[in-house]
């Protein structure tokens, strides 16, 4: 019951949201981002495009390993040494960020625009440097003063509800919630754009998850920022979105409004992975997708999903374009128009 | 506050007491082990008395006196001999804890056959005579080696599979031999073929010793061959498991993060790996500093180098346990000094240990 209200409150507070516009957000075009690798080359993202007005939230969703943290990455350009091909284009507020060198890209764009809470996040604060200076870092780095930046700092940590005194703390001293939510306001302290989130709460036990995701929901109607929330978590992911996208063996397979979504998804992986969701009181068992997600070496030709579809046919044996179906995108052909 | 500083007291407390009670136990072990369990004393005991029976026969008044009174008189000066020597009564207990007690108290005693080069018995004498030329030669090897080791192993940690990385890599299994071993040849390349280099020693004899021109350059070019020699037998081994070690930790979550928060590539070596990884690279540090104390006994050999570990070696040949027990009395100290100190550092440097001291809130 208290999920169905906090689910209809949800809804509510999205319909107050802004509609789309030509604003500052985030706008991808065609990334692209494979791997070297012995075994061979790993397409990990392919051809992915999508837009993300500024304000908006996003959800990714889809099973490990089909390249969600890769887009991430390969957003922020933090990338491993074996890259093999990297293209694409990725605008901020418009400017076409892609263009810029290393450097200016380190300086102007990532964490200071863009940030970033990383999958591991239990250890992603060094033990030997008090939690306080690693959250006002990225300010100081901006050549903010340390006493500007200090205060921000407290700032934030009120924001994400950390209490001041932990600034003094060392990382081993913090809960793995609190520490959690140091890095959320690490990565709220330049004020950027855009957070991407990737699996923020997968760690942590499922009341420390709701916590975080209402803080999150918090922070976003306050700042006004976009969140790119990154899961497995359907059920959790749900309340953030107001937008979803659904990614399989590298691919984007469906942009839909968060409702829609979550509701009644298109693209039928999507379908079948809202349906493997558990639900308590429902009579409803949890369904699987048989087979397991191709390998990314060796995609198979047309459609990735044609393996494991049970709605498949034989268009799809050629590789679908992306279909515009009202206001969603949705990668299949059982969506084709004209 | 107050209680965080008594914990403090008796943390400190107890470390002392656990470090010296090893010195302790180090040391005995050496004075038992010097004199052989007690079997030196037997040996000494009899060259006394093949002495005094010698002197005795040797000696015509005394041949003259009756057997029994000479026989008797050749047993009192044994007697007196030994008691002289403290060896009238057993080596255990007695006997090695007297030993234990002056080389704690580092009255080092007497040596009985190897002098110092002012023609000292006195240990201390020696071994401080000795020391600078071990500390100059090993000082200088240890602490170029440490700082290029610490350098390459961040610069190859950056720049893994390159061609200057492999060639470390697979240089890495020559560490296995002993700096003597390359110092030879060294030698007979340097030395013996191209003659551009001393054989051996400090400096030629007839060059006064101090701090004047002559002698300083004649001891830099005679410190190349031994000091090339160090480092060709441990550099490539450190660096390769130093920058594996880097390696590792740059794959932290932290350092990755501190890449996506925007910190040049300086400041994430300087701040994220360099100072969490302090504490063992101190470690390694002091652990040179005091190896070096010793010296080597086969390098200082090969190149005749007048230092610790050549006096060494001559003890151990020459059974003369004072020298033996005064440098290994001297080494234990130095070394549980330097324990101490690192416990102190640690809880600087890593506030993990810092807050196990101070008993956590």
């Amino acid at each position: 019951m208290i999920g169905m209200r906090r689910r209809k409150q949800a809804v509510a507070e999205r319909g107050r949201s802004p509609d789309r516009t030509e604003g500052p957000g985030l706008k991808v075009e065609d990334l692209t981002l494979y791997f070297r690798s012995t075994a061979g080359v790993v397409q990990a993202v392919e051809g992915v495009s999508f837009e993300l007005v500024r304000g908006r939230s996003l959800t990714i969703i889809g099973e490990s390993g089909c390249g969600k943290t890769s887009l991430a990455r390969a957003i922020l350009r933090l990338l491993p040494k074996n890259v093999h091909t990297y293209r694409g284009r990725v605008f901020l507020n418009g400017v076409d960020v892609m263009k810029f060198g290393d450097e200016r890209f380190r300086k102007d764009v990532r964490w200071t625009r863009m940030s970033m809470v990383s999958q591991a996040a239990m250890n992603a604060l060094t033990p030997v440097v008090k939690v306080g200076y690693q959250v006002a870092e990225p300010l100081m780095l901006d050549h903010v003063g340390k006493k500007e930046a200090y205060r921000k700092a407290r700032e934030v940590f009120n924001l994400v509800g950390v209490p001041e005194a932990f600034m003094d703390r060392y990382a081993f001293e913090l809960s793995g919630g609190m520490r959690q939510r140091a890095i959320l306001a690490m990565a709220l302290i330049t004020d950027p754009d855009i957070v991407i989130l990737d699996e923020p709460t997968s760690a942590l036990d499922v009341l420390t998850q709701a916590n975080i995701m209402n803080t999150l929901k918090k922070i976003k109607q306050d700042l006004g920022l976009s969140f790119m929330l990154i899961t497995h978590d359907i059920a959790t992911s749900s309340e953030l979105a107001d937008e979803g996208i659904c990614m399989y063996a590298g691919q984007l397979v469906e942009h839909s409004d968060g409702q829609r979504f979550y509701r009644e998804p298109l693209h039928p992986y999507s379908q079948k992975l809202m349906a493997s969701v558990p639900t308590l009181h429902i009579e409803k068992k949890p369904e699987f997708i048989p087979g397991q997600p191709p390998s990314l070496i060796n995609p198979p030709t047309g459609c990735r999903f044609a393996a494991r579809c049970h709605r498949r046919f034989e268009r799809c044996d050629e590789e679908p374009p992306l279909f515009e179906h009202g206001e969603e995108t949705v990668k299949c052909w059982l969506y084709e128009t004209g | 506050m107050k209680g965080a500083l008594s914990r403090l007291g008796k943390y400190t407390g107890m470390r002392l007491v656990f470090l010296l009670l090893s010195v302790v136990v180090a040391v005995y072990l050496t004075v038992i082990i010097a004199n052989m369990g007690g079997e030196l004393d037997r040996i000494v005991e009899a060259q006394i008395r093949h002495e005094v029976n010698l002197q005795y026969a040797l000696d015509p008044e005394l041949q003259r006196l009756p057997p029994d009174q000479r026989q008797a008189m050749i047993d009192e000066t044994i007697e007196l001999e030994l008691r002289k020597r403290g060896m009238d009564r057993p080596f255990f207990p007695q006997r090695s804890l007297d030993f234990l007690g002056e080389a704690l108290s580092l009255q080092l005693g007497r040596a009985r056959l190897i002098t110092s080069d002012t023609h000292s018995f006195q240990v201390s004498a020696i071994i401080l005579e000795r020391l600078p030329a071990t500390l100059i030669l090993f000082g200088t090897a240890e602490i170029l080696l440490f700082f290029f080791t610490l350098l390459m192993a961040l610069f190859l940690s950056r720049r893994y599979g390159s061609v200057l990385d492999k060639l470390f890599i697979s240089l890495a299994p020559t560490s296995a031999a002993p700096g003597w071993f390359y110092g030879i040849f060294l030698i007979m390349i340097f030395a013996a073929a191209l003659r551009v280099l001393p054989w051996g020693g400090m400096a030629p004899s007839g060059v006064q010793m101090g701090f004047n021109w002559e002698f300083v350059s004649q001891l830099l070019r005679h410190m190349i061959l031994p000091v090339t020699a160090i480092l060709l037998s441990a550099v490539f081994a450190g660096v390769y498991s130093s920058r594996t070690f880097f390696l590792i930790y740059s794959m932290e979550d932290h350092v990755e993060l501190a890449k996506a928060k925007g910190l040049s590539s300086r400041g994430i070596e300087r701040k994220y790996i360099l100072r969490p990884t302090l504490p063992p690279i101190i470690t390694g540090f002091l652990m040179l500093l005091i190896s070096m104390w010793m010296g080597q006994i086969v390098l200082e050999t090969v190149f005749n180098w007048p230092g610790l570990g050549q006096v060494f070696y001559q003890a151990i040949v020459m059974n003369e346990t004072a020298v033996i027990v005064g440098v290994i009395v001297v080494f234990g100290y130095l070394l549980c000094a330097t324990v101490f100190i690192l416990d102190f550092l640690y809880a600087i440097l890593d506030p993990r240990v810092r807050v196990g001291i101070g008993g956590g809130r």
